[in-house]
């Protein structure tokens, strides 16, 4: 039971990732490559204001999402300049510094030792430490994040997004400065990623950089491509087939640190697998 | 042609690409409310213009004048709106994976961000989204992706999403990059009448084209481009029948 | 002035390396017109070829040098064969090419953590302990054979490139796809070869850098991101640009952790690359 609480809770979470990065990916076509980035500043808040300052799990994630959302706002300004390679690229650099960051400012994250003790979030004497509470905790946030990218695609903003994925020049000869478009889906993106990010300090209780990793963004891109891009269902999907295949190897009797690379094996070849076969996904309305 | 009524003027308009002139020190005068055709053979700068005049290729010397007082030496894809400007492209470039109703949603909504993010299109734009797709013929194909449309429809689209703008902002230039290439017959009707009621509302027209007999059916004025540069200009019958400007098409 | 010439070294040598990468990166990317970003995983497979067959099977140094470069040429040219090719034959976007590379990159880096584990090995045993003096500052014999090699790489690539009819092919392909394809030549075959040659340089660059420190599977990344950012403070496409950067990059980065602690290199060349993104996007040299 504890089992499957711990699979949902994780399958949320991710859930939450590739809704916020499918907003980037799927609808605006631009390849950001370091959601884990964001997904890390978010745990990292979370984890240092609530151990060593004692704040409110509910305020330290509000500070995570804007310190989220500041520093995309700063590599954002020069990204979005950008597409297509360019993005990709600097995108994937970005998470290799902020990864840097975790790994060596060690007065604010203890490095690669990483900060234990990481509580579990409390409100008007309502308390989530239990598994099943957390886990409504969770979904409750997930649902939120739903409605919040759904809002944002449905919108005359989501269908400009829309429209910069496909043409870009051309839709800026109708009057859009696009810049300012794919900063600010940029922007939203990271504050939700920031939001899963502070569930996960809490859940697991501690947070070390290894969770920031290009892999983990290259895993969150497989999510959202697989289950489709630019569609909302098919991120909430991708996470959970995502996240439940490979806790088939641990069955299959892999030794944990072996598991864990099969892991990255796995969806690596099922991107590549993917690209050749079914570049749209499962659900995609947008074919790379 | 009175230096009062231009609406859009180039002076020494100059577009380099690797060392070439595309657009070589043009100096041209668009009169307001006429149809302007530019004419020339191929590679004579004529679409090089267009993407300057939209902001998509920048100035590299000279500089435009818009309505007499309004002096651009770069202009920003983004601004052409507010220049009243809109335009169609040669290769048409539509949003492929959208439907075409939202090809067309997508330029009447709030330009801002903050605007654009709060707002849904409402009854008032889908109202001009239809009045636009119909006066093409396209209001039956609006729930299909623009992807599946045939050449010639895909061309019309885009002029649907120039109308629709037009109509909602009031665009006093707007310029065709050869509507008229690989339509059919009654398309071709259709485009043409479109661009005669525009001229007939008191817009601009810019028109470039290579049927001469579109040309002449259409056109109040024509200015001919070779290499990049101003050859000639004048009433279509008096322009077509000039032996420079017969001589710069035979000789391509 | 002892610290600086001894940075300024340290800097040609970091130089040398990012060159190897950043040649390799551009060589592909001049015939492919994609950011291969499985291309600095070709440095870890060289890396654990050489050391496979030098530490684990103990052939002869020379010899395994050459197979490790070997085989990360190979690797690059059944990627290119078993994906991209597949891939550009539909005539696939670019995004797609692009998240195809992660997977490629993803796959491979993890395999090479469940061989190797992700401990991090030495190639060379005498690493570091033969110092010479130049300049007033200290090179090790390594380094010594990291700047030759590096050099004569870069030589024999452009014998190659401007000397040869597959040279004279690989300009005609970066220049036009299409248009080289109608005069007859075999542009599969040459970009084949192109992922052999720019895979190899990536597999020397692993192995040098395993003399000079050690490898981990996880290397690759860190020298992707120095071989691109090389290549675009340089001139994307253009292989003379490409290092040029990375020697610019080398001294700055070596420079930069003068006053500040060196964990934060990547961090510096990481500023360097927006520095010339928002001011000089399209690198010293324009293509």
């Amino acid at each position: 039971m504890d089992y499957i609480l711990h699979l949902a809770t994780l399958v949320i979470i991710y859930a939450i990732l590739g809704l916020s990065l499918n907003l980037v990916v799927g609808y605006t076509g631009l390849l950001a490559s370091g959601h884990a980035a964001f997904y890390g500043i978010g745990a990292y808040s979370t984890a240092i204001l609530t151990t060593s300052l004692g704040v409110n799990f509910f305020a330290s994630m509000a500070a995570g999402i804007a310190a989220s959302a500041g520093a995309a706002f700063l590599i954002g300004a020069v990204l979005s300049r950008f597409d297509g390679d360019y993005y990709a690229l600097v995108s994937l650099g970005f998470n290799v510094i902020i990864y840097s960051v975790f790994l060596n400012w060690h007065g604010l994250t203890r490095g690669p030792l990483g900060i234990p003790g990481v509580p579990r979030p409390a409100l008007f004497g309502m308390d989530f430490s239990s598994g099943v509470f957390f886990l409504a905790l969770a979904a409750c946030f997930l649902a939120l994040t739903f409605l919040a990218a759904r809002f944002v695609a449905r919108s005359s903003f989501g269908r400009v997004l829309k429209s910069i994925r496909e043409d870009e020049k051309a839709i800026q000869v109708f009057g859009y400065n696009t810049v300012y478009f794919k900063l600010a889906i940029f922007v939203i993106s990271a504050g939700m990623a920031a939001v899963a990010g502070s569930l996960v300090a809490s859940y697991i209780n501690f947070v070390d950089p290894s969770s920031f990793t290009v892999m983990e963004s290259v895993f969150i891109l497989a999510i959202i491509i697989f289950g489709g891009l630019s569609s909302l269902k098919g991120s909430v999907i991708g996470a959970l087939v995502l996240v439940l295949l490979p806790e088939a190897l641990r069955f299959a009797g892999f030794p944990q640190a072996i598991a864990a690379q099969m892991r990255h094996v796995v969806y690596g070849l099922f991107l590549v697998v993917l690209m050749l076969y079914r570049p749209q996904g499962l659900f995609g309305e947008f074919k790379l | 042609m009175t230096k009062t009524d231009a609406i859009l003027k180039t002076k020494g308009l100059t577009k380099r690409f690797d060392g070439v002139r595309a657009v070589d020190d043009l100096s041209i005068s668009i009169a307001k409310g006429k149809v302007t055709s530019v004419i020339g053979p191929n590679g004579s700068g004529k679409t090089t213009l267009t993407n300057v005049l939209s902001g998509l290729a920048e100035i590299d010397g000279g500089c435009v004048v818009l309505h007499g007082t309004v002096t651009l030496k770069k202009i920003r894809p983004f601004d052409m709106p507010s220049y009243g400007m809109a335009r169609t492209f040669q290769e048409v470039r539509l949003f492929e994976q959208m439907p075409v109703i939202d090809n067309v949603l997508v330029v009447l909504t709030e330009r801002s961000v903050f605007g654009a993010l709060f707002e849904r299109h409402g009854a008032f734009h889908e109202r001009q989204a239809e009045e636009a797709l119909k006066k093409v013929g396209l209001w039956e194909k609006r729930g299909g992706l623009a992807s599946g449309l045939s050449y010639g429809q895909r061309k019309l689209l885009e002029i649907a999403r120039v109308l629709a703008v037009s109509a909602g902002r009031q665009m006093d230039i707007i310029i065709f990059d050869e509507p008229f290439a690989g339509l059919f017959p009654k398309m071709v009707k259709t485009v043409s009448s479109i661009i005669r009621e525009l001229r007939d509302e008191g817009r601009t027209v810019i028109l470039i084209e290579h049927n001469m007999d579109l040309i002449r059916e259409l056109s109040d004025h024509v200015i001919v481009m070779d290499s990049g540069r101003f050859l000639a200009e004048g009433s279509p019958a008096e322009v077509l029948e000039r032996r420079d400007v017969i001589e710069a098409y035979l000789g391509e | 002035m002892e610290i600086l010439s001894q940075l300024i070294l340290n800097g040609v040598m970091a130089g040398a390396l990012y060159a190897l990468m950043a040649l390799g990166f551009n060589l592909i990317y001049g015939v492919t017109r994609f950011f291969n970003l499985a291309h600095g995983v070709l440095a870890a497979i060289g890396g654990y070829a050489f050391f496979t067959l030098s530490k684990m099977l103990g052939l002869n140094i020379y010899l395994s040098v050459a197979t490790g470069v070997a085989i990360a040429g190979l690797a690059g040219y059944g990627f290119d064969r078993l994906v991209y090719s597949k891939l550009r034959k539909r005539k696939a976007s670019n995004l797609v090419l692009l998240v195809a590379s992660l997977g490629v990159f993803t796959t491979a880096q993890a395999a090479l953590s469940i061989i190797f584990t992700s401990q991090f090995q030495t190639l060379s045993e005498t690493a570091g302990q033969e110092a010479l003096s130049v300049l007033g500052g200290v090179v090790t014999r390594t380094q010594v054979i990291i700047i030759f090699s590096s050099l004569a790489s870069m030589l024999g690539l452009a014998a190659l490139l401007n000397g040869t009819s597959f040279g004279k092919a690989v300009r005609a392909i970066s220049d036009d796809e299409e248009v080289a394809r109608m005069v007859g030549i075999n542009t599969g075959r040459v970009t084949g070869y192109v992922f052999f040659i720019g895979s190899a340089l990536a597999g020397l660059a692993g192995i040098l850098v395993g003399f000079d420190t050690g490898i981990q599977p996880t290397m690759g990344m860190g020298l992707l991101l120095k071989g691109v950012i090389a290549s675009i403070i340089g001139g994307v496409g253009n292989i003379y640009g490409g290092v040029l950067g990375a020697f610019l990059l080398g001294l700055v980065e070596n420079l930069g952790i003068w006053m500040i602690p060196g964990e934060w290199k990547d961090a510096v060349s990481f500023l360097l690359l927006i520095v010339f993104l928002v001011f000089r996007p399209q690198g010293i040299i324009k293509r």
